[in-house]
């Protein structure tokens, strides 16, 4: 047999052993717009930095359908119409094989009327408000799906731990945007069920960088609990500017952001006895946690965040989806993943009809000597709540 | 409750005003409308952050330094850039120093990338009655209070001072009277620059700072500006002022969301019912 002979019999067995041409042996190419400027891009970062590990993990395993897997990621600015502009052309220019979320509920609540339009299956692992997965009969999607917690039991270890401890008044207030307001919604909700009053609600701009007057007004009402539904830019400020007008509830919450490392260097001391909520924690005993934090740190030089389990997690999901599906085809992805129960480091993942997420659960930390302790569910706590939170001038 | 804000008002109306006195400066004797003057702002407040951070300098003692490097980096502009637009039609202006503000916004955001920086000095605040008093809200004040009456002394009583406002009088009649109009122009965005710079170094000691914290601050000065009378440098002093305190009432009654809605509904009537501001235009 010449060589040349032999070359094309390989070609033919490769081809019938693969059942495909060989040309489409190409790697899979996964796309996604992210935060990675702008206001969001701490964080949108880190989710970024979860899929790049998600990924490398994937491709060490001998990638995805026999492929390799490569990731397009474009820089919304944390806008949500540079997200749909940069869908439209992931999808359409770059012809990607699938899609990932963006960081946030607002990017993702606009990107998804991309990826319905072009029925692209897209796990959003960062959007975590109600409303993009509930919708009205006539306005259904069917191929996005939720992986963290909704954005409604964000404040629910704060109000149920000062509920539990006698407190009576609450204040509430919000970033302007999806995700805020739907955890300020949730929180009212959650206190009107423990009995707790909400002797004030509002919501302030993003960007908002004066809180000067608002927390006047929380101030003269004297509330027990300020929960505050945040991003990480106002957390910081609020934390600030309620020690510069010496407002001082026995206990004060924040949503997302509080969780960064950041947070804490920012505000060093300010940030003591300041509760967080957060969906993900390295110390959770989920399945190969400790692992992913290892190999996140030596990767990236830096600890992850929730957002980058997160991102990690959900990249997996839609990994494993795929490979049950034994194909990258949308409808047949979807089925997967409306079927499909998941225990990874991120915690559990099963969603309803809708895609909306009904087994992961969410965990309230309180900042203690410049560390997270998780202080809420109780099955999961290590330690309790240093509480009540002292007056500044005690501090 | 109104007392404190109008407290909160005033102590950010001293820093709004001497920021905007910096772009009326520059539109008074140029004719520019300075869209860079934010991102200037910015600037001054990285050199405060790492001064302060990297050298361990006290961030109050920075703000001269960060002046002074504004001042040369406001020289270096109109130097290079700027001088070719005064004369030219008031658009050309326009997108010359949006073009200068997006550089120097997206320039920091690859130096110091986007994440926030603060400088933590003299937290918490002095407790007056039922007043809370910020503690580096009064010491922004009192250097912006400072700063603003350096600036009308120099104005008013100086050679220089007379000369800038001469050119922004009538820059003809200045150069004939023999004064380097082409000098003044420079020196005019080297103090405008220095003033933008100290409301930076201020702010960044007050709240986190990012690298696109500028815009808002050139919308406010103009806002300021508008206010007060384009080109009347009292005005913006005035004007200032009646920014905080309108921000602070308006969030106090309505809610935070609608208090900048007000100030630029005010903006819109203002330039419809009284156009030369509440003090009236340039300066005769």
């Amino acid at each position: 047999m010449t060589t040349k002979a032999l070359g094309a019999l390989i070609t033919a067995m490769g081809v019938v052993a693969g059942g495909l041409p060989a040309e489409a042996q190409g790697p899979i190419r996964i796309g996604a717009s992210l935060s990675l400027t702008g206001t969001y891009a701490k964080l949108g970062r880190n989710q970024h930095e979860g899929y790049k590990l998600c990924v490398k993990d994937l491709n060490t395993k001998g990638g995805l359908l026999g492929r390799k897997v490569e990731l397009v990621v474009y820089d919304d600015q944390s806008t949500p119409a540079t997200a749909v502009r940069l869908y439209e052309k992931l999808i359409t220019e770059d012809r990607v094989d699938g899609v990932m979320g963006p960081y946030s509920s607002p990017v993702t609540e606009a990107s998804v009327n991309v990826t319905e339009k072009y029925k692209k299956v897209m796990v959003a692992p960062l959007a975590a408000t109600t409303s993009i997965f509930k919708r009205p009969p006539d306005k259904k999607r069917s191929y996005v799906f939720m992986v963290i917690s909704p954005a409604e039991e964000y404040l629910e270890g704060l109000i149920d731990t000062a509920a539990k401890r006698g407190l009576k008044t609450v204040a509430i207030v919000n970033e302007d945007t999806l995700f805020s307001k739907a955890a300020a919604s949730g929180a009212v909700e959650l206190a009107k069920k423990r009995g707790m009053q909400v002797v004030f609600q509002e919501a302030y701009p993003k960007g908002n960088t004066d809180f000067s007057a608002l927390l006047t007004k929380v101030k003269a009402l004297t509330p027990d609990v300020l929960a505050a539904a945040t991003y990480f830019d106002d957390a910081v400020a609020l934390t600030r500017q309620m020690r510069e007008l010496d407002v001082n509830p026995k206990a004060y919450g924040v949503t997302v952001g509080g969780d960064l490392p950041e947070f804490y260097d920012t505000l060093k001391t300010n940030a003591e006895y300041v509760y967080g909520a957060t969906q993900w924690e390295p110390v959770l005993p989920y399945p190969n946690n400790t692992e992913f934090f290892e190999a996140y740190k030596k990767e990236f030089g830096h600890e992850p965040s929730y957002h980058s389990a997160a991102g990690y997690a959900g990249c997996l999901i839609y990994a494993e989806a795929v490979k049950r599906a034994g194909t990258l085809d949308a409808d047949r992805v979807r089925e997967q993943l409306l079927k499909l129960e998941m225990r990874t480091i991120f915690g559990e993942y099963k969603v309803d009809a809708d895609g909306f997420q009904v087994a992961h659960k969410i965990v309230t930390f309180q900042w203690q000597e410049g560390r997270k302790v998780v202080v809420w569910p109780d099955e999961l706590a290590l330690a309790k709540p240093r509480f009540p939170t002292p007056p500044w001038n005690q501090r | 409750m109104l007392g404190q804000v109008v407290i909160s008002g005033i102590l950010s109306g001293a820093l709004y005003a001497m920021v905007a006195l910096g772009l009326a400066l520059i539109f008074g004797v140029m004719r520019i409308i300075n869209v860079a003057h934010g991102p200037l702002l910015m600037l001054g407040a990285y050199t405060t952050y790492f001064l302060s951070t990297v050298l361990d300098v006290n961030p109050y003692l920075t703000v001269p330094v960060s002046m002074a490097v504004l001042f040369a980096v406001g020289v270096v502009l109109e130097r290079t850039l700027v001088f070719r637009v005064v004369d030219a039609p008031e658009l050309s202006s326009l997108l010359l120093t949006f073009g200068v503000s997006i550089a120097l916004v997206n320039l920091a955001q690859l130096l110091f990338t986007s994440d926030l920086r603060s400088v933590e000095y003299l937290t918490g605040a002095w407790v007056v009655g039922p007043f809370a008093l910020s503690k580096t809200r009064v010491v922004a004040f009192v250097f912006a209070g400072t700063l603003t009456g350096l600036a009308f002394l120099l104005l008013g009583w100086t050679k220089l001072g007379k000369a800038i406002r001469a050119t922004s009088q009538s820059r003809e009649v200045a150069m004939v009277c023999g004064i380097d109009v082409q000098r003044i122009h420079l020196v005019t965005f080297g103090l405008a620059s220095a003033l933008a710079a100290a409301g930076g170094a201020l702010i960044a000691v007050i709240v986190a700072i990012q690298p696109e914290m500028g815009q808002t601050w050139t919308f406010k000065s103009f806002l300021v500006i508008v206010l007060g009378g384009a080109g009347n440098y009292p005005g913006a002093l005035l004007g200032g002022i009646l920014l905080g305190l309108i921000e602070q009432v308006a969030s106090l009654f309505l809610t935070t969301q609608l208090s900048e809605v007000v100030a630029y509904v005010l903006l819109v009537a203002i330039l419809l019912v009284r156009p030369t501001g509440l003090l009236g235009g340039r300066q005769t």
